[in-house]
């Protein structure tokens, strides 16, 4: 998926996941596919990309948080205070974070779909704060490769 | 005599057993990939009973019913043109960041019911991860044409499937409800082929197994 920022122009390649956290450049959350042919149109056409997007008919990517599960700080009109308080801090986004699955609380799990498609190595986290880490080892301790036979003489 | 012929007959069975094992064409292995609820299972279903009068495995409006990959073996499709393509359907978990069990409470599910749930649908998620890394050869990319696809999840898959280099088809589910709006789809993922159907009803399910042997074949 060749992308490119709508404000600043800063290109990104095929299958990057980078765009999910905004424009590196700029923090823009808004991207527009452009076609290999038309990678430098903005640039040899003096144009902005929100011209180009408006030309060709693709629609403009906007990179949104995936909504949070109803969980029980939602619910009660008590704990609203903590909730707003937890959302005022920055938290790191789950394709950013090191662990691989984060266990939030008994049946409430945040999965780094990114890093289990890359291995079968599994970090935990335990509870919702950051710095606080179980490391499977057995998950990363891979099977010694077979020795090779020896060529017979 | 008949003990020889006996015994050529059985050398011509061992024979050809051989044979097939040997020039056994390699099916090609399809994930059905997608969030929970876009109605992969009833795809997987429908394709299993249109080829081979057979289920994959049982659907539900809950998400997370499909907390295992299943599969199904050597389904032979073919199209109009004759052209046909053998595969193995993996049905598989949906695909989130985010399983909460109180998401099952609002189904009627007791408390404790709902946290098995939710672990097995993290461990399912693993699972499908592994299939994709390990064992797939092409993906049919699920989602529910009633909602939005720029969600992050979709995204990403879409990102590590193409960075896996697997043919994928996207398939645009559920155009049987009023609310289904296919060609947001379309928009979203314009560098692979979209095909708007109804799993549920079977409407336009040709188109897919046309598409299927274009891609896969």
């Amino acid at each position: 998926m060749p992308h490119k920022c709508t404000k600043c122009g800063r290109e990104y390649k095929d299958g990057s996941t980078e765009i999910l956290k905004g424009c590196a450049s700029c923090g823009c959350k808004k991207f527009l596919y452009v076609k290999e042919s038309d990678l430098n149109r903005d640039v040899l056409e003096e144009k902005t990309i929100e011209e180009i997007a408006g030309e060709s008919k693709e629609e403009v990517l906007e990179v949104v948080e995936q909504p949070r599960v109803k969980g029980p700080e939602t619910k009660g009109s008590e704990t609203k205070g903590t909730a707003a308080k937890g959302k005022a801090k920055k938290e790191v986004e789950v394709f950013d974070r090191v662990e691989t699955i984060r266990i939030v609380g008994p049946g409430s799990y945040e999965l780094n779909i990114d890093k289990m498609a890359k291995s079968d190595e599994r970090i935990v986290s335990v509870g919702g704060e950051e710095g606080s880490y179980i490391i499977d080892l057995m998950s990363m301790a891979k099977e010694e490769p077979k020795p090779k036979r020896s060529k017979r003489r | 005599m008949t003990t020889f012929s006996k015994t050529l007959g059985k050398a011509k069975k061992k024979f050809s057993i051989f044979l097939k094992r040997f020039f056994r064409k390699k099916r090609t292995r399809i994930g059905i990939y997608g969030p929970p609820n876009a109605g992969k299972t009833t795809l997987a279903n429908r394709i299993a009973r249109d080829w081979t009068g057979d289920a994959v495995g049982p659907v539900s409006e809950i998400p997370h019913e499909t907390r295992r990959a299943r599969k199904r073996e050597d389904i032979v499709i073919s199209g109009a043109n004759g052209h046909t393509v053998t595969i193995d359907i993996v049905d598989t978990p949906g695909v989130t960041t985010k399983i909460d069990y109180h998401e099952f409470l609002d189904y009627g599910m007791e408390k404790d019911e709902a946290i098995i749930r939710a672990r097995e649908a993290t461990e399912g998620v693993a699972e499908a991860m592994h299939w994709l890394r390990e064992d797939i050869d092409g993906v049919i990319y699920m989602l529910d044409s009633t909602l939005d696809p720029f969600m992050q999840v979709n995204i990403m898959m879409v990102g590590i499937i193409e960075s896996r280099n697997l043919p994928v088809i996207i398939v645009a589910n559920k155009i049987d409800l009023p609310e289904a709006v296919p060609s947001r789809i379309r928009s979203a993922f314009p560098q692979h082929p979209v095909v708007a159907i109804s799993g549920l009803e079977g409407r336009n399910t040709e188109e897919l197994y046309e598409k299927m042997i274009q891609s896969f074949a």
